[in-house]
């Protein structure tokens, strides 16, 4: 939900509240000012009743429901400043079908010895009016106020938060590797100012930190592997000699491997800053099938020469977003894993759907905790074969484009669980 | 076969230059851009090995000058970075192939020998070893005239070694040129053992003789005699 239409929301439940608070209070107010009147009026007919009969008037006093009087007996005592009562009475109106409340007023009067009871009902102001009067004006001001709110909140965002809308397109449109200056909206708004300065500031900051750690990791890369690439030189100068024993070669070939394997590591950890580093963000969708398929290929010759039986069920035209190189290395790491830690005559399966890739490999049981195989330099051997970081860098990987990978084993398959 | 070291570590440099110099090749080497700069306007070469770290300068210019000064050189980017869009630049820009070091330099032989048979030897594209024949355009080999079908890793291996004559190859170094960064691990040593197996028995059952030497310890090497 937006902003302004969440705000706009709040301000009309609060109206409402306030209103429907403020119509009780009203109409209670309403009633007391209005029975005070009632009560005035009711008075007035009273004395002015009272005055009539004194003068000994009393057929000219004209009766009706609203105003009845009654001659008692003569021995009737009532106390003369206490002559008249007020009270509410409920009466059957047949116009409304309804009984309603109405203000009454009992009192006495004389003429003379003659005393009358007088009754006088109210005939101005029924309960049910006042209430649908009072309905009425509230219900009339809260529609008021709702489409006044509902322009301002238009108005407000068309033009108080515009700034505030191009700072978020900004900051979506940001991408860290692009030198790209990052453009904020002009605007008079102090707070949108204040976040201006700080978004620069920020966005200066994470750019200057990404080229370092850039630098930083291909530097590094180049100062190890050119010394590698030396020493590899060298040897390889040095097996080309004729006089070479057995012995001494096969010493040359052991230092090889050992400077091959840093190399490598070199290479791997390198790989691992830079996806540290989202030098690989990428927002163009790729068809994964294709990676999918062709690195089975490439890794179902290495298979066959272990005795093992590739299957693959790919679902043609799988699109996801991913940085293409990474997908290569992501595939390739598992198949890797899935041939290596697999059985002489064993059985790799390899499917993809378009929200799972999954690699089901023969294999025996781990000796370690599962949870410890996406960790750096766990293996399962302490064998000098692997570098124990492939696994690492498919974690790496399926972190960074949002994916979860889940390990598990079951009657001597362990399988690998991509979901996108 | 003249080609231009630009490389500006000494010792990789006398790696590169004492290697090559066994073989067909004259080599010259620069320093750094300057004196890269300076021999490319003064002489022509067939390849142009390039390290685009240098320290004055950046080996992609160098590249720059090289497509507008002498387009018919062919080029090879030697880079430690392995940075992506580096390599995707040098080729983008026409470099003829990128090598990442730490590289065997069997690997940088045959890569440069495959550079200057597309650039220069156009029309020929027949490589041959005594009774051994190989078309590079069609693919096709033949011993001693007779038809040999390859698979595509052994067609590679055979080239490999050809271009590689009467050098050392280890297990290493033609297991990474067959699969590339896939294998790096031993069991690949096997694969690489089967298939010379197989090369072997396909050439000599065509009438061929036994070129490849097992070196104990070590690989193999291609020639008329261990």
């Amino acid at each position: 939900m937006r902003l302004i239409s969440k705000t706009t929301l709040l301000y009309l439940l609060l109206a409402f509240i306030v209103f429907s608070l403020g119509g009780v209070i009203s109409l209670e107010q309403f009633k007391k000012a209005v029975s005070q009147e009632t009560d005035y009026e009711l008075m007035g007919a009273y004395f002015r009743t009272k005055e009539e009969v004194k003068k000994g008037n009393v057929d000219a006093i004209v009766t009706s429901k609203y105003l009845e009087i009654m001659p008692l007996e003569s021995n009737f005592q009532y106390d003369t400043t206490q002559a008249f009562t007020l009270r509410d009475t409920n009466i059957y109106l047949k116009r409304t079908e309804q009984v309603e409340t109405f203000r009454k007023l009992i009192g006495f009067v004389s003429h003379g010895d003659q005393h009358y009871r007088v009754e006088i009902i109210d005939i101005f102001f029924e309960d049910a009016d006042l209430k649908s009067v009072v309905n009425n004006i509230t219900m009339r001001l809260f529609l008021f106020l709702t489409i006044g709110l509902i322009i301002g909140s238009i108005l407000i965002s068309k033009f108080i938060f515009r700034p505030f809308e191009q700072i978020l397109q900004a900051i979506e449109g940001f991408r860290l590797s692009s030198d790209e200056p990052f453009k904020m909206p002009p605007t008079n708004t102090r707070e949108f100012q204040q976040l201006n300065r700080f978004l620069e500031r920020m966005t200066t900051k994470a750019r200057m930190d990404y080229v370092a750690l850039k630098e930083f990791s291909e530097n590094a890369s180049h100062e190890i592997q050119t010394p590698i690439a030396i020493a590899k030189g060298k040897l390889e100068l040095l097996q080309e000699s004729s006089d070479l024993q057995e012995n001494q070669l096969r010493l040359i070939q052991s230092a090889q491997h050992s400077l091959t394997k840093l190399s490598k590591l070199g290479q791997a950890l390198s790989l691992i800053t830079k996806i540290e580093n989202q030098e690989f963000i990428s927002a163009n969708p790729i068809n994964l099938s294709q990676i999918v398929a062709h690195s089975t290929q490439n890794f179902s010759e290495l298979a066959t020469l272990k005795n093992i039986a590739v299957e693959k069920k790919i679902q043609e035209n799988v699109q996801i977003k991913i940085d293409p190189t990474l997908a290569d290395i992501l595939i390739s790491n598992l198949l890797k894993n899935a041939v290596q830690h697999n059985i002489e005559g064993g059985r790799i399966q390899v499917q993809l759907t378009s929200n799972q890739l999954v690699v089901e490999n023969t294999g025996k049981e781990l000796n370690q905790e599962p949870e410890k195989l996406f960790e750096r330099f766990q293996k399962n051997q302490q064998s000098s074969k692997t570098l124990g970081l492939g696994l690492a860098i498919v974690k790496k990987i399926c972190d960074l484009n949002h994916m979860q990978i889940h390990y598990h084993y079951k009657d001597r398959i362990h399988s690998m669980k991509v979901n996108f | 076969m003249k080609i231009l070291i630009v490389e500006d570590e000494k010792e990789l440099q006398d790696n590169i230059v004492s290697y090559l110099a066994n073989g067909e090749f004259v080599c010259e080497t620069a320093n750094n851009f300057q004196e890269a700069q300076d021999k490319l306007y003064g002489f022509q070469y067939d390849v142009v090995v390039l390290d685009i770290m240098l320290p004055d300068g950046n080996g992609l210019h160098i590249l720059q000058l090289l497509k507008e000064e002498a387009p018919e050189t062919g080029i090879l980017i030697i880079s430690a970075k392995n940075a992506l869009d580096d390599r995707l630049k040098g080729l983008d820009m026409g470099a003829d192939d990128y090598l990442t070091k730490p590289f065997h330099l069997s690997e940088l032989n045959a890569r440069l020998k495959a550079i200057f048979r597309r650039r220069k030897l156009q029309g020929q594209t027949s490589l041959q070893f005594e009774e051994i024949d190989i078309d590079t355009n069609k693919r096709e080999v033949q011993v001693a005239e007779n038809p040999v079908v390859l698979t595509l890793k052994e067609y590679e291996l055979l080239l490999f070694f050809i271009t590689n004559k009467k050098r050392v190859l280890t297990k290493q170094a033609i297991a990474e040129h067959l699969w590339g960064d896939h294998v790096d691990y031993l069991d690949s040593f096997d694969f690489v053992y089967q298939h010379i197996k197989n090369l072997r028995k396909k050439i000599m059952s065509a009438g061929g003789n036994n070129y490849i030497h097992t070196i104990y310890g070590l690989g193999y090497k291609f020639g008329t005699n261990g």
